[in-house]
């Protein structure tokens, strides 16, 4: 009851509301009632009845299934990764050292970059004939030909997922840095005095004491990359064929390309739902704080 | 976590550098071979086997890319459409903020839900009825309608990184001012906004950033070129049929340095923001 002195007075109690009131509202028309419309158009017809041929449809729909899985494993694959190098990272870049802020600057530089830039100058990088990697490893003699990275539908989605860890990955250190900073020293030195070695110190300090921005890092990289869009259309299209094809290129293509707008709402629904589930960890943990 | 190094002496410490450097070329290589593909011609960039450095270097890309295509109208577009959208988002959503922050009221804990889950659901969810309100109220292909729709994405972060911000300046400070006479507006204007200066320029910035780097929502709510951004122009330049690949190397730079230049100077602000919740719990 943070202002209950004043809402006694009586002329204040209205004030939260009056100052939330504004957003309240933009966000209500522009995003609840357009999310109700599309609720409402993936029970739906084109002509404008009642069904559920949408969903089940949707439910024998073998792309639709395959940009699950496709879905699944990029996102799985990129923030499994950007968890674990950004951690390394993290480490990494709380030793003090000279010249610090500069290697964190190039670390955050990825991030920084937008997603359909950073598709783009990848695809460049990998160009078969012309890229750069190909030569890199030719004249290191890694390979002896060239390799088609974006031609074959395995190879191609592991270019995407990794491309996408290197752009991602310095988020989830930025976050961890965050909660690095904040343990105490003392904590490092009282363990010191007590034996502790630098893997104990690591396991029972470090790793619990990042908990609440690993929940954080986590939440947001996971709900992010279910609906990063531009990299993947920059990078390969969905393509080959539809080895690359995820959720949000997926219904694109319902609205935009094959125009089943109300098979694309039923896409979309179902997409939201997951990605509502999943963050539900994430939702607790942060409502419980407030 | 000094002692992590230090005690081991020199050879730790060039270890380290060692390391650091093996990891920033595996980081940058890429930017880089963008920067020197865009200083060499097409016909350098195209030939086998392949130059690193270019031979005759030219800045004939970064001129071409006015000229070839309207990427100073592009760079505008995309200014107004982040520079509206995160002018709009800052405004309602440090309103909103600061609600959240100082009152404890009923619904409060549904309204901050509401504001959380919004920021989850995907662009995909709306990009359908945008379509059709938008072509509705002859908003579709406009500079209002994408803004419009950019608030969306931005106003829920926006919202709750200036609660994150507001929450750091002290209430007392509200109430003194209160007892002195001012109105709850006043004080929001005259004493929160100006402490809170620093967070609400970074939420500005990330509300500008976000709305900078989307290509979805652009690309389903507007198809003339005179409206594309920097984003959709280069996403479009990607998808013609013969790649100008020193000139889309160009146009990428120029794309990227607005973005790379305010998260550099908001970098510590931004942390900040995003991290809210990360260091307690």
């Amino acid at each position: 009851m943070k202002s209950h002195s004043l809402s006694k007075r009586g002329h204040f109690v209205q004030a939260p509301y009056l100052f939330i009131l504004p957003a309240f509202l933009i966000l209500f028309s522009v995003v609840v009632f357009p999310a109700i419309m599309t609720l409402r158009y993936s029970f739906s017809t084109s002509e404008g009845n009642f069904t559920l041929d949408n969903y089940s449809y949707l439910l024998s729909d073998k792309l639709f299934f395959s940009a699950f899985k496709n879905t699944l494993m990029f996102v799985g694959g990129s923030v499994a990764f950007q968890y674990i190098i950004g951690l390394g990272m993290a480490l990494l870049l709380n030793l003090e050292f000279k010249g610090r802020p500069i290697f964190r600057l190039i670390a955050l530089l990825p991030w920084m970059i937008p997603d359909v830039i950073s598709g783009v100058i990848w695809k460049w990088t990998l160009d078969p004939t012309f890229g750069f990697l190909n030569d890199f490893l030719l004249k290191l003699g890694f390979i002896d030909e060239g390799i088609l990275w974006l031609s074959k539908s395995h190879l191609a989605l592991l270019c995407t997922v990794s491309v996408n860890i290197w752009r991602g990955f310095p988020f989830v250190m930025i976050i961890l840095l965050a909660g690095l900073s904040s343990i105490p020293g003392q904590l490092y030195e009282a363990a010191s005095v007590d034996g502790a070695k630098r893997i104990q110190r690591f396991l029972y300090i470090t790793l619990p004491s990042l908990r609440g921005a690993t929940i954080v890092a986590l939440a947001l990289a996971t709900v992010w990359e279910f609906r990063r869009f531009g990299l993947i259309m920059a990078f390969t299209r969905g393509g080959p064929g539809r080895a690359t094809e995820v959720f949000s290129t997926f219904v694109y293509k319902q609205y935009f390309e094959f125009f089943r707008f109300e098979y694309a709402s039923a896409t979309a629904i179902v997409i939201s739902a997951i990605i509502c589930v999943i963050s539900l960890p994430y939702l607790y943990t942060i409502m419980r704080q407030t | 976590m000094t002692m992590y190094i230090g005690y081991r002496g020199i050879a730790n410490k060039i270890l380290l550098y060692v390391v650091l450097c093996l990891i920033s070329m595996a980081i940058l290589f890429p930017i880089v071979w963008m920067l020197l593909s865009s200083f060499k011609t097409d016909a350098e960039a195209l030939r086998s086997p392949i130059t690193w450095f270019p031979h005759n270097p030219t800045v004939e890309n970064y001129v071409k890319i006015w000229q070839i295509k309207p990427f100073l109208l592009f760079f505008l577009n995309s200014i107004i459409a982040a520079g509206g959208t995160a002018s709009i988002s800052t405004i309602i959503g440090c309103l909103a903020g600061y609600g959240f922050s100082r009152f404890m009221f009923f619904g409060r804990t549904f309204l901050i839900g509401l504001f959380l889950v919004t920021q989850m659901l995907p662009g995909v969810l709306f990009i359908g009825p945008y379509f059709k309100i938008l072509s509705f109220t002859h908003l579709y292909n406009t500079r209002i309608g994408v803004i419009i729709a950019y608030v969306t994405l931005c106003l829920p972060f926006c919202a709750w990184m200036s609660k994150a911000f507001i929450d750091t300046i002290p209430k007392e400070l509200d109430e003194s001012a209160m007892i002195d006479g001012g109105s709850r507006l006043t004080v929001f204007f005259r004493i929160v906004m100006p402490l809170a200066l620093p967070g609400i320029a970074a939420t500005f910035i990330f509300g500008f950033l976000l709305a900078w780097q989307d290509l979805l929502l652009v690309s389903a709510l507007t198809y003339s070129e005179s409206l594309q951004t920097v984003t959709l122009g280069i996403a479009r330049l990607i998808g013609e049929f013969r790649v100008r690949w020193t000139m889309l190397m160009a146009g990428s730079l120029v794309g990227m340095m607005p973005a790379i230049v305010l998260y550099s100077i908001m970098q510590r602000h931004l942390v900040k923001g995003l991290s809210v919740g990360a260091v307690k719990g």
